[in-house]
């Protein structure tokens, strides 16, 4: 049998003071060669709460058209947005429930209440784990960054840092792990509503002994897109 | 999901679990461990293969090579792999032959029911999708199919690719099959967003080229299927790069051709016939 | 009542010509003769109140409760069979369970009264089952955000769902009806509620007539947290001393 199509992947999710800015790098790989350079692992399952898949993408492709499809019934019921930590639910039972037939994939659930006016981040791996996070990393690039976010996380970040600390962290793992790679995608939720953006291959990548004046250029390139 | 709390289950959705499995692979998982240990199966009829599409201006462009292969022979030199899915949607196919034209068959006639009951509305290919992804990931990979779909409906142009576990991408060009690399490489080099007509059908015919020529598994000619608002254009065997160098030959000879060595005649009457004899036995 | 006894009311898999199933109204007058049973949804809670006529002078005050829980803050009141009430209470607090297991989140008082209705609708289908003889007052407390809305809904034998600011079932519920719109329900706060209900139940109690009755009460209100809990012993005395004066003195 061939190979699985696999996210070997970098993704990051943080909450800040007025929402959350959720992040993916865009390679998809089948072995040693990449199947998609410019894929889109940030996968919307309510309109304000998004999924960002790592692992198979077969499985969590699943994973993420079932939740969208109870998310739909339950707010045609409801008559009302649902809730993001009812969504990470959702996407809980369903990684519980069939933890023998899917593989193991990591999947973290963000997303914005307007009802609360409250972020919300959920690491969910299959299984049935469901924890909320202040900011949450996960996928083979994760390892990489983990003293990065460490060092760098600060409690109600604005959304400019907010925003410059998961594009960085996401470029870091990027120049590291072997399967991530391409483009760096964004989004933010907020009050305002989703706001979704990119930092184009090359020039979001640090070189390593680099990473001081990437980190400047995203930045800088950051309030540059944000006017 | 329905009212009573009873039904609420999930799991029963997916259908992996034992219990509710549709499907037992069981056959699957044995056949995959005795390979391992050194017990050669049967072949299947691949279809090592170059398969792409494209999206341009107004439309999707589909191609594939037409080369069948079983083991290291071809087995048939002009097969069709651009399979029919609806008016408006075309399907590559690249894999086991048997899984590619059976999945895509299905997912036809399917839809086919579908615009029955939807009084004759243009199927989306996000539907054809959805039927293929969830057939494939029901069987997990065993069934062997890595295809290219790609149509026009309303909401426009629309090309996929889907993996065998289930997977797919949503692109502007598309490869597939074991001349994918091969294609994308013509792909990375010539796409340009927007293109016309013509330079769509010139980019995949020499993407498919490019797989004909550098991958042992596919060869022969090249299909196209264009595929737009007003309809499509299927183009059997649009360039044919590889003609036979020579017309077949008469395998009829002349009288004589082979010399007469030797000759031997028998005659019947030292052939004794025994009347009410017993029959022979034959059983084991 | 016309057709009956032309065989018509013996299933209730059969319409009679007139296009009514009376085993299912048979069923609502098995409410109907129930003790009295009211609701009131105000502006910080909501309060449920039955007169639940005392059986025998050997019975245990407090005992066989007609008002429970179905979860932390929803209460129902059922009139009618007390068995097919606990039955329907038992089913409310699965779907509870079940939802809050499966969404995370606690069960809108919504879609609770429309799943029970769903599940009493269902013995007015078959022809191997009698129709359900209880009607329930669902109460409940949705928090969406920050805020916290009171829920009042009435679910009938025959499937039907309601929502109310307030509404009797049984014997006086057309006096106890006529008293509440005298209610200015969305000013009114639970406590002052509680007392209202209290006065209600008495007033519309026919001394001559009906057995002695005990006062069950219970509330969602700010001073329960929002969770469903029996009104504290004394300030039911004190509601009750207050609703029995208050009659007193509208006789003299």
């Amino acid at each position: 049998m061939p190979h699985a199509v696999s996210t070997g992947t970098t993704i990051v999710a943080v909450e800040y003071a007025g929402g959350v800015v959720i992040g993916a790098d865009s390679r998809v790989s089948t072995g040693t060669y990449i199947s998609n350079r410019a894929s889109d692992k940030i996968t919307p399952l309510s309109d304000n709460a998004f999924l960002l898949r790592s692992g198979s993408a077969a499985d969590t492709q699943l994973v993420s058209d079932y939740v969208r499809h109870m998310v739909h019934q339950h707010e045609s019921q409801l008559q009302r947005p649902i809730d993001v930590p009812t969504v990470a639910n959702l996407v809980m039972q369903i990684g519980y429930n069939n933890k023998n037939a899917l593989s193991a994939a990591a999947m973290l659930v963000a997303g914005y209440d307007a009802a609360t006016r409250q972020g919300h981040v959920y690491a969910v791996p299959i299984g049935g784990t469901m924890v909320r996070q202040k900011y949450a990393i996960d996928g083979s690039g994760s390892i990489f960054i983990y003293g990065y976010c460490d060092s760098e996380y600060k409690d109600d970040m604005t959304r400019e840092e907010a925003e410059s600390f998961v594009a960085e962290a996401i470029a870091l793992a990027m120049s590291t792990d072997g399967s991530s790679g391409g483009v760096v995608r964004l989004v933010t939720v907020n009050e305002d509503g989703i706001f979704r953006r990119l930092h184009a291959g090359d020039k979001s990548v640090p070189r390593f002994g680099e990473e001081k004046d990437v980190h400047k250029d995203l930045t800088d390139k950051a309030n540059a897109m944000q006017t | 999901m329905s009212s009573s709390y009873g039904d609420i289950n999930v799991s029963g959705g997916i259908g992996l679990d034992s219990e509710s499995a549709p499907f037992n692979l069981e056959l699957a998982r044995r056949n995959s461990m005795i390979e391992r240990q050194g017990m050669k199966l049967p072949r299947y009829l691949k279809t090592g293969t170059t398969i792409c599409g494209v999206v341009y201006a107004n439309g999707v462009v589909l191609g594939a090579d037409t080369r069948s292969t079983n083991g290291d022979t071809v087995a048939d030199k002009n097969c069709e792999k651009i399979h029919y899915i609806a008016p408006n949607i075309y399907c590559c196919g690249a894999g086991t032959a048997a899984d590619t034209e059976a999945t895509t068959n299905m997912v036809a006639s399917a839809l086919n029911m579908h615009r029955y009951g939807t009084n004759g509305r243009t199927s989306r290919v996000i539907t054809a999708l959805t039927m293929l992804k969830s057939h494939l990931f029901k069987y997990q990979g065993n069934v062997s199919a890595a295809l290219v779909l790609g149509g026009f409906d309303i909401n426009g142009p629309h090309l996929f690719t889907v993996y065998p576990h289930g997977s797919s991408d949503s692109l502007p060009y598309a490869t597939m099959g074991s001349g994918s690399l091969a294609a994308m490489s013509i792909f990375e080099a010539g796409y340009k967003e927007n293109m016309t007509k013509e330079e769509a059908m010139k980019l995949v015919a020499d993407a498919i080229k490019s797989g004909v020529f550098n991958d042992l598994g596919s060869g022969s000619n090249v299909d196209l299927c264009i595929i737009t608002k007003e309809g499509k254009e299927y183009l059997r065997n649009y360039e044919c790069p590889n003609p036979r160098p020579y017309a077949s030959q008469s395998f009829s000879f002349a009288k004589g051709t082979t010399p007469v060595l030797r000759s031997t005649m028998l005659t019947l009457k030292d052939v004794v016939v025994e009347e009410g004899a017993d029959a022979m036995e034959v059983g084991a | 009542m016309s057709s009956v006894g032309a065989g018509y009311d013996l299933s209730s898999t059969t319409f009679s010509p007139d296009g009514r199933v009376f085993q299912v109204e048979y069923a609502q007058k098995a409410v109907d003769n129930s003790g009295t049973v009211l609701g009131l949804r105000v502006r910080d809670g909501v309060v449920l109140a039955i007169e639940k006529p005392v059986i025998s002078k050997l019975a245990v005050p407090g005992a066989n409760r007609r008002i429970l829980s179905a979860d932390r803050s929803v209460g129902m009141a059922g009139a009618g069979l007390a068995a097919d009430c606990r039955m329907v209470v038992n089913r409310a607090r699965g779907e509870c369970q079940n939802y809050k297991h499966f969404y995370g989140s606690a069960m809108p008082t919504e879609v609770l009264a429309e799943r029970i209705a769903s599940y009493v609708h269902l013995f007015t289908l078959y022809w191997s089952v009698r129709p359900c003889g209880a009607s329930t007052l669902v109460a409940g407390c949705d928090q969406s955000g920050g805020e916290r809305t009171p829920q009042l809904y009435l679910v009938e034998p025959n499937g039907v769902v309601q929502r109310f600011y307030g509404t009797a079932l049984g014997k006086a519920r057309q006096s106890a009806k006529s008293e509440i719109e005298k209610l200015d329900l969305s000013s009114m706060s639970a406590k002052e509620a509680v007392k209202a209900a209290a006065k209600i139940i008495y007033q519309v109690h026919d001394e001559s007539k009906d057995k002695q009755f005990e006062l069950e009460m219970t509330w969602i209100a700010p001073e329960t947290d929002y969770e469903h809990r029996r009104v504290p012993a004394d300030m039911l005395a004190e509601a009750e001393a207050e609703a029995k004066a208050a009659i007193e003195a509208m006789d003299e």
